[in-house]
């Protein structure tokens, strides 16, 4: 999945559950300054993310979600094959 | 109407011991409710810890109704009552039923009758659930069924407000008994272990994954529990005649609402701070005399730091002298019925002039740097005692509770 | 004192549109849109068609809140303007809420637990967990409307709203708060419509919309389910006076009681009804003969509207010939939690106007029914002082007595 479709489908995510419009939210927009979303809306939103990729983010990778970008990415990494370091 | 209101009887059910006696006995002792889940399969969860009430007999305390038909929670709530009906020293027949009432608290109900719902839903064998469930579940039943299990006929009231349920039930008996509409009062909380509990707080991230640590550096958050807890309330005039024991005296309250955030505290503690300053208020109480706090202390990150601000801005240089313990270090966090076993703790703190620990508190958070009775249980003259909750929807409760001795 | 209220029904969300619904006869009791009824036995319930938050609410972001939520903070909204609360003077004073409700969100919690048994649990809601419990409709409300004062939520079934407007009524008169939202709500849903439906309370099939429920009627065969918030806006009376609010009329006295046969036993059910009235006669310092007429809690149930009408009957010593009775669910259907206060917010316009809402096609009734001034047409009223009623399916009783505004 290209990362453009991942972006689309986050934004997506925040439309719904913040009632943003799509074109109000900068591709690298923070969720709380920008935005300006609360901790529960910012966890929903993440969940939902979660749940249409189907990814399973840890606790801790969940907690540093400060902008689309970093959800983006975040994706990215559960979603390509896992490279050992 | 004697409007002061004493405590003289109490009943629980906890993780870490049924009835008074071997409670108190045991959270001295400083010992953990805290377990694997038994109640329900959590391996698909990253968190597998709970403090539920083990070796539970309802039918032990459960005599007119069928134990049977009765959810968890409401199981829970007539053992407490009892139990505290029996410390109390009452006897029931003697009572005029009429004013006589029931004032409880709780976060869920009977969480197990929605479960069994949704898993009958999800199969699509609906029909399973039958004319019960509407009588089973909702969350008045506890108080209900307590109140029909004794033939209580006067007020009964259930005030659902999660976390801090036990405090508001407790707040409410009070008034009830100052207005004079009843002669005795049931009051307390209760809750069952819930899987749609867990699954909140293992989504929000709350559950710690061993241990509750309150205050400690390294807190990973709460653990979810269950269990009852339930004071007997009689005007002192009342107590005095029968040659009742007193615990303590209830001397007050506070309220407050947050406003803020559905699952978070304000960031200043500002309703914690206003629901405390009411209750001092409320029972004329001087900050330099309150002897104990019972903290709400869950163990998360946020609550802990936020409870330690509140309470450095209403108490200033108090707060460095006044003990306090969060008891849900041991018996994790019982949602409804946790204030009103701390309630119960508070008022046998000031009986005994005992405090209880918070245990697993080995490196404090330099931000909760107040005197949080590491580890030992402590002895002391206990004449005040605060206790503090706080809940979901930012609806905070304080409760103060006064030696006897200093009832004039 | 109240200042204000606010209401959304399927009737009408003003007062005065409600009220002038229910003169008019007609039933909010339809076809069910908002979920399939498929299987079940009865296919109708008062339904808010189209509920649309936006319109009191604004266009702030509602994902947050559920049905339930949504209805009270619209309800609240709509009080708050009623009764000409700016923020400006908000700012000054504070103002609480006390929600009654039975169930707040249980539609919520299911779709939250059945969205972690079939995906998981990693993929719960936590939005939808913050609004499992069951003071989530006051908290969110709170937040919604900066109230900061009391939050308190009661859930005791049916009388939940009537006994909300009661413990507010007791926090003013002792001081602890000056002005607050008191009321209740329940939403349509289809997991507590089929408890009921499953529990045979609900009318069976074979009735058209409009026909049913009929209160008092010896054809009468259950209840039908209905939703909506209903908020008065009390104050102290020196507030009120203060900042020059109308008043609608005032809250002289309240009483309640449980039946411990919770319905089985028609001694014990009329006796607990009547003491619920009696308590609050007392409360009001009435006397029978001075009430004006009764808004009953009966909803074309077989047997609980035949218990309350002997229950009137004892709690007012027989002197009920000359009084006055309207039955709104008949029109309204069982709204739960937010019955009573709607009952109240219709009682202050028949305070207002002189027209007591007739009971649809009450047609016959019994032999001994006691209750001679039912009836199916809309009848004049002088009311000074009114009675409202709110009766549990299982055992709660609550009874409060309004009296005109100075005004009026």
């Amino acid at each position: 999945m290209s990362t453009e479709e991942i972006r689309t489908k986050v934004k997506k995510s925040i439309v719904k559950i913040a009632n943003i419009n799509f074109d109000d939210i900068p591709d690298n927009a923070s969720y709380k300054d920008d935005l300006q979303l609360d901790s529960l809306t910012i966890l929903e939103i993440a969940v939902d993310a979660e749940y249409q990729f189907q990814v399973k983010l840890s606790d801790d990778d969940l907690g540093v979600l400060r902008t689309v970008d970093d959800t983006v990415r975040m994706v990215q990494q559960y979603l390509s094959p896992v490279m050992a370091a | 109407m004697d409007r002061r209101i004493v405590i003289t009887g109490i009943g629980v059910v906890t993780p870490i011991g049924i009835g008074c006696e071997m409670f108190w006995n045991n959270l001295l002792a400083g010992q953990s409710g805290i377990a694997p889940v038994q109640s329900f399969d959590t391996s698909e969860y990253n968190v597998h810890r709970g403090a539920e009430v083990k070796e539970f007999n309802a039918e032990d305390y459960i005599l007119n109704l069928d134990a049977a038909h009765l959810g968890r929670a409401s199981q829970f709530a007539i053992a407490a009552a009892r139990l505290a009906l029996a410390d109390a020293g009452v006897e029931i027949g003697s009572l005029d039923r009429k004013r006589a009432g029931v004032s409880m608290g709780t976060t869920s109900g009977e969480p197990r009758e929605v479960e069994r719902f949704d898993d009958a839903y999800v199969s699509k064998k609906l029909d399973r659930i039958g004319p019960e469930f509407i009588q089973l579940y909702p969350c008045h039943v506890i108080a209900a069924h307590v109140a029909s299990e004794l033939q209580f006929a006067g007020v009964n009231t259930m005030i659902p407000t999660a976390c801090a349920a036990g405090n508001y039930a407790i707040a409410h008996a009070l008034d009830v008994m100052r207005a004079g509409r009843a002669d005795l009062m049931l009051a307390g909380g209760s809750d069952a272990f819930s899987r749609i509990t867990f699954t909140g707080f293992a989504r929000l991230g709350a559950v710690a994954p061993e241990i509750c640590q309150p205050f400690d550096r390294f807190r990973k958050g709460m653990i979810p529990g269950e269990g009852a807890g339930v004071l007997v309330l009689e005007p002192l005039d009342r107590a005095r005649r029968r040659g009742a024991r007193i615990y303590a005296e209830v001397a007050g309250y506070g309220l407050s609402c947050d406003a803020h955030h559905m699952t978070a505290a304000h960031p200043e503690g500002a309703g914690a701070e206003r629901a405390m300053r009411q209750a001092l208020a409320d029972s004329r109480t001087n900050c330099e005399d309150v002897s104990y706090i019972s903290a709400h202390g869950t163990g998360t990150a946020t609550n802990d730091r936020l409870e330690t601000i509140a309470v450095k801005r209403l108490f200033k240089d108090e707060a460095y002298r006044i003990p306090i313990s969060s008891i849900k270090s041991m018996l994790g966090h019982t949602m409804g019925a946790a204030s009103a076993i701390e309630a119960a703790v508070c008022a046998l703190a000031v009986f005994s002039n005992r405090i209880p620990p918070t245990i697993n508190l080995n490196d404090p958070d330099p931000e909760c740097d107040l005197d949080y009775v590491a580890n030992s249980a402590r002895e002391l003259p206990v004449n005040i005692a605060m206790n503090n909750a706080y809940a979901f929807g930012g609806n905070n409760a304080s409760l103060i509770l006064r030696k006897r001795e200093l009832l004039n | 004192m109240i200042t204000g209220a606010g209401v959304i029904s399927p009737l009408g969300d003003s007062p005065a549109r409600l009220h002038d619904s229910l003169g008019r006869g007609l039933s909010a009791i339809k076809p069910i849109k908002l979920f399939s009824t498929e299987g079940l036995g009865c296919p109708l319930g008062g339904e808010i068609a189209d509920f649309d938050a936006t319109k009191y609410l604004g266009q702030r972001n509602l994902r947050p809140l559920d049905r339930t939520s949504r209805l009270v903070a619209s309800a609240a909204q709509l009080a708050l303007a009623d009764s000409g609360w700016s923020i400006e003077m908000r700012n000054v004073q504070e103002i609480g809420l006390v929600l009654g409700t039975m169930f707040c969100s249980l539609h919520t919690i299911s779709e939250f637990d059945r969205r972690a048994l079939e995906a998981g649990p990693a993929y719960a809601s936590p939005m939808d967990f913050s609004n499992t419990v069951i003071n989530a409709a006051a908290g969110q409300t709170a937040i919604a409307h900066n109230l900061r004062d009391v939050n308190t939520t009661i859930s005791t079934g049916v009388t939940s709203g009537l006994e909300a407007i009661s413990y507010a009524t007791e926090l003013i008169r002792s001081g602890r708060a000056r002005a607050l939202l008191a009321g209740g709500a329940d939403e349509l849903c289809f997991e507590s419509f089929y408890g009921f439906d499953r529990a045979g309370l609900l009318c069976r099939s074979n009735v058209t919309a409009g026909d049913f429920p009929i209160p008092f009627d010896s054809r009468r065969n259950g209840s039908a389910l209905g939703e909506g918030a209903a908020l008065l806006m009390l104050e102290d009376v020196a507030l009120a006076r203060e900042r020059g609010a109308k008043i609608l009329g005032e809250v002289v006295g309240h009483g309640s009681s449980y039946d411990c046969s919770r319905g089985q036993d028609s001694v014990q059910a009329v006796e607990a009804i009547a003491s619920a009235i009696r308590h609050a006669m007392s409360d009001a310092f009435l006397l029978p003969h001075e009430i004006d007429c009764l808004s009953a809690s009966a909803n074309g149930s077989r047997g609980g509207d035949q218990h309350e009408a002997e229950g009137v009957v004892a709690g007012l010593n027989g002197q009920t010939q000359k009084l006055p009775v309207t039955a709104i669910k008949s029109m309204l259907g069982e709204t739960l939690g937010a019955s009573g206060p709607m009952q109240a917010v219709s009682l202050l316009e028949t305070m207002r106007d002189g027209v007591l809402p007739g009971i649809p096609q009450l047609h016959q009734v019994e032999d001994d029914f006691p209750l001679t001034m039912a009836r199916s047409k809309n009848q004049e009223a002088d009311v000074i002082n009114g009675l409202i009623n709110s009766i549990g399916f299982d055992g709660h009783c609550c009874s409060l007595i309004l009296s005109r505004g100075e005004e009026n």
